[in-house]
């Protein structure tokens, strides 16, 4: 009785609002029953279903560009690309995002294993130091290596100057200006995505699990391969998207390295205004993106992991005994190639550079820019992942799980498609915001948010829906719970994900290279303009403080996440 | 639970308070000057730029200190961003390193006449018709080596030479730079109009699968070959004036590319400034170009870049480095295709250079 009575107020209520005047009550009625069955019935609020669609419009703008201009870009353009560029780039961008990923969840699931399972000596020290790359960007480190590394690196001049060298291995064989160059820097700058995930994953496991598996006569290794593991299995898919897809969007490392991938390729092209094959080779690049997300999900649908909070207990730490020594080494070795070399490069050339001067107003202008777009932007992305998650997890629908595919895909549309998109529309639509800072923070939404989503769903993924129930079934709206329960439980997580935003945004390159207005240069700018001209002094100190600014965050994100 | 509520209401309230903050500083910063500003004196100049950073900024750092003009520079941008931007103008001034992209700029009908005082310093050869855009220093292409590696006679003289594998062969190879740099599209198309489209399609092709280092730019090749990391690299002739200066890996030459008696002649090029069409502050732009064309602004204008002055009569400083190995322009064998024409090729220059794939290759 009462549900007739609710329907027909809706149905009136409709009718006033002059939704569909020809509308017949049948159409209206079978419409709700349709709406009502894509949420399997159980719709959202339209605050958050609105808050949801907008983050997903906004998302939307650059593909539905670059699909657009690709189709319309003419047949002839995409022969001769499909001939000539896209089977070399497919193979550069794929056999590096891959290799790259393997080596980042091995080397990220590994540590993060050590340094919170075993009884590692300093554990506390590593268990930081180890993410601490994650505030290095990989461009900062390919010059680094290629000041040590490159063709007329340290290490060439120490080649050199040791005979016996020379005369065993002949000339020079370190190239870094190649695909393994590329590959281990990238490794070396993106397994902190896997550690950390893993890390937080580690330390919220429940015990349970894992007493259960002894007690049934597994050994430490078993319960590493067969439980652990399988628990760590939604912070290995994760972490490894955030690999492949940052490899995929890489520019500012692999441009200084000279190894061209799609999005090189788009940002060059775009560079020289052919903006037609730029968004053909973009539409490429999503389409590969889409497969990999979807691989994902394939095989993250068949198993879901929930855990009980009630019941939880601190896992023990187990004893390193005779694999204490390597494990440090191996610890040691990761440290010394992702940290202590790039530092100890940039504070090299810093100190020449602050002698020098380097420290002058510009300097500070450019500081000022990079802080003050990377905090709106972590921010807003808090903001905005919060509906898309709460969305996907508690309304899954078409909507919204499109919505949260929308919010992925802006981190494979490398920075540089979005920022195609983004000139083209406010160009032409929005004269007013062109070449604006706005602009700028815009298109880091699109392409970090992701990163919040991802942070935040990992937090989400270990609430069970059940508490959501009783939170309900208690009288409480959704909005209610979302305030009062989804989000103090998942806080660690969202600001986990807003620091990670901040740094991502702070070392960001190709997005502000392309949109920046005239006179407004951040730090990141700055190192990739010195650096090119070799002019290592300025772009030491630039790099240096992109590192210090990422620490305050990247801190708060260790201790809370 | 407080707490949480704390945390949120901080993170929105940050959120409102920047976005209030930024807006403040755009609407004060680098929102258009107001029609009514401009009737008044200048206060604003927006310079778009595609030459080196390092000579530009000094420049404009010089003109804003005389004049007291605040210049806003976009460094690195390209030509084209000019006609993106055709029904939103941006900018007032192009400087360009290269007076192709100018002259194709103006061919589209993007930039406006101007009668600056003292263009008749600047020789016709080296302005358009109007004055729309017009050249300040001139450079010549061609090879940089290491005489650790090579010595002159062993060196490729001619630009036709580089058809020959062999040269593949040298120590470390040889460099050149992507297609899509401004000095390579005007190298290219001298040699369209010195070969026809088909023999340089092929010169292409040969470069490009013969050279050892693909760069995006001269300063990492002059730096490259002053290293010895390659034996010898095409670039203009002022970045072997640099690399000169450098306190070490400085033992480098440089050959004029068909100097003898039947060749082509060196392929030259020349930098300038362009005027925009409608661009937001008109008498800004008009005072630069009066200030640019003082003589002593036009060897500013060359400054640390080590480019040869159109007119050699204002001399720009060379350092004592240098200064014996500056060519006086007029005494080289030059290409005879006259720079302003550049602008009519460079279309189908960068059709040709695509069609190669120079303009993507990294290597």
């Amino acid at each position: 009785m009462c549900k007739k009575r609710k329907n027909t107020t809706k149905l009136n209520n409709a009718y006033f609002r002059g939704v569909g005047k020809q509308a017949f009550p049948t159409t209206l009625l079978s419409f709700q029953k349709k709406w009502l069955d894509t949420w399997r019935g159980n719709p959202p609020g339209p605050i958050l279903l609105i808050f949801g669609l907008i983050t997903g419009i906004i998302m939307s703008i650059p593909i539905v560009y670059v699909i657009w201009r690709s189709l319309s870009a003419g047949a002839e353009r995409w022969i001769r690309l499909l001939d000539t560029r896209i089977p070399q780039l497919l193979w550069n961008t794929l056999s590096l995002a891959a290799a790259v990923t393997i080596c980042a969840v091995v080397i990220g699931i590994s540590l993060a294993w050590i340094v919170i399972r075993t009884d590692i000596p300093g554990k506390k020290f590593w268990q930081w130091i180890l993410a601490l790359p994650l505030a290095i960007p990989p461009y900062v480190g390919a010059v680094t290596y290629i000041i040590v590394f490159g063709r007329s690196g340290w290490t060439r001049d120490l080649w050199l100057n040791s005979p016996w060298l020379t005369s065993t291995f002949g000339i020079y064989p370190i190239n870094v200006y190649s695909f393994w160059g590329v590959f281990l820097i990238l490794s070396m700058f993106t397994y902190p995505y896997v550690y950390l995930i893993a890390s937080a994953a580690l330390r919220k496991m429940n015990n349970n699990f894992e007493e259960a598996a002894r007690s049934l006569g597994m050994n430490t290794s078993q319960i590493f391969w067969r439980v652990t593991l399988s628990l760590l299995r939604p912070a290995i898919g994760a972490g490894a998207i955030l690999v492949s897809l940052y490899v995929m969007s890489d520019f500012g490392a692999v441009a200084m390295l000279r190894y061209v991938t799609f999005t090189a390729a788009i940002y060059f092209q775009r560079a020289g205004f052919d903006t037609a094959s730029a968004a053909i080779l973009s539409l490429v690049l999503i389409l590969l993106t889409i497969i990999i997300l979807w691989i994902e999900s394939v095989s993250r649908r068949k198993n879901k992991y929930f855990q009980t909070a009630g019941t939880h207990r601190e896992l023990e730490i187990l004893p390193l005994g005779k694999w204490k020594v390597p494990a440090l080494l191996y610890v040691s070795i990761i440290f010394l190639f992702s940290v202590l070399l790039p530092i100890s490069v940039l504070a090299y050339w810093s100190n020449i550079g602050i002698r020098m001067g380097a420290l002058d107003s510009r300097f500070f202008g450019f500081a000022l820019n990079s802080l003050k777009i990377s905090t709106l932007t972590s921010l807003l992305c808090m903001l905005f992942a919060l509906p898309v998650v709460y969305l996907k997890n508690r309304y899954p629908s078409i909507i919204s799980s499109a919505i949260d595919r929308l919010a992925y895909a802006g981190y494979a549309l490398p920075g540089v498609i979005a920022a195609l998109g983004f000139i083209f529309i406010f160009n032409n639509h929005l004269p007013a915001l062109y070449r604006t800072f706005y602009m700028i923070v815009l298109a880091f939404i699109v392409r970090f948010l992701p990163q919040a989503v991802q942070t935040s769903e990992a937090s989400i993924s270990l609430i069970s829906p059940r508490i959501d129930e009783a939170a309900r079934s208690l009288g409480c709206p959704p909005w209610k719970v979302l305030l009062k329960v989804i989000i103090p439980n998942m806080l660690p997580g969202i600001l986990a994900g807003g620091a990670l935003v901040f740094v991502s945004s702070i070392k960001e390159l190709p997005v502000t290279l392309m949109l920046r207005p005239p006179g407004f240069d951040t730090l990141a700018v700055r190192v990739y303009f010195e650096a090119h001209e070799a002019v290592y002094h300025l772009a030491a100190p630039a790099a240096l403080l992109i590192i210090i600014a990422s620490i305050i965050p990247l801190r708060y994100m260790l201790s809370k996440y | 639970m407080i707490k949480v509520k704390k945390v949120i209401a901080l993170i929105l309230a940050s959120a409102f308070l920047m976005s209030l903050l930024v807006t403040g500083c755009t609407t004060k910063g680098t929102a258009p000057s107001s029609p009514a500003d401009q009737k008044s004196e200048p206060r604003e100049l927006v310079v778009y730029s595609n030459r080196n950073e390092k000579f530009v900024q000094a420049l404009l750092d010089k003109f804003s200190s005389d004049t007291g003009i605040k210049v806003v520079a976009l460094h690195g941008a390209n030509p084209l961003q000019i006609i993106e931007e055709a029904n939103n103008v941006r900018a007032d001034i192009f400087i360009s390193n290269d007076l192709g992209s100018l002259g194709y700029l103006h061919l589209q009908g993007l930039l406006q006449e101007s009668n600056p005082n003292g263009i008749e310093t600047i020789p016709e050869f080296f302005r358009a018709d109007d004055n729309a855009f017009f050249a300040i220093s001139v450079r010549a292409r061609g090879l940089i080596y290491n005489k650790d590696l090579i010595t002159e006679e062993d060196m490729p003289k001619s630009v036709e030479d580089l058809f020959d594998p062999k040269w593949a062969e040298v120590e470390n190879g040889y460099a050149i730079t992507r297609g899509g740099n401004g000095g390579m599209l005007g190298h290219v198309s001298a040699l369209r109009y010195q070969w026809g489209d088909e023999k340089t399609a092929l010169w292409i092709a040969a470069i490009r699968s013969n050279s050892a280092g693909i760069y995006q730019g001269h300063g990492e090749i002059r730096r490259a070959v002053g290293a010895g990391e390659h034996t010898f690299g095409l670039v203009n002739n002022y970045y072997f004036h640099q690399q000169l200066l450098e306190p070490d890996n400085n033992n480098v030459g440089f050959i004029y590319l068909d100097q003898g008696d039947g060749q082509m002649g060196a392929v030259s090029n020349a930098a300038g400034v362009g005027l925009v069409k409608g661009g937001p502050n008109e008498a800004g732009a008009a005072a630069f170009l009066e200030w640019l064309l003082m003589p002593e602004n036009q060897a500013a204008f060359v400054g640390e870049s080590l480019e040869l002055l159109i007119n050699s009569q204002f001399s720009a400083a060379y350092p004592a480095e240098t200064q014996p190995h500056i060519v006086d322009f007029n005494s080289l064998k030059i290409q005879d295709m006259p720079v302003k024409e550049l602008g009519n090729y460079f279309e189908g220059t960068k059709e040709l250079i695509q069609a190669s794939g120079l303009d993507l290759d990294l290597k």
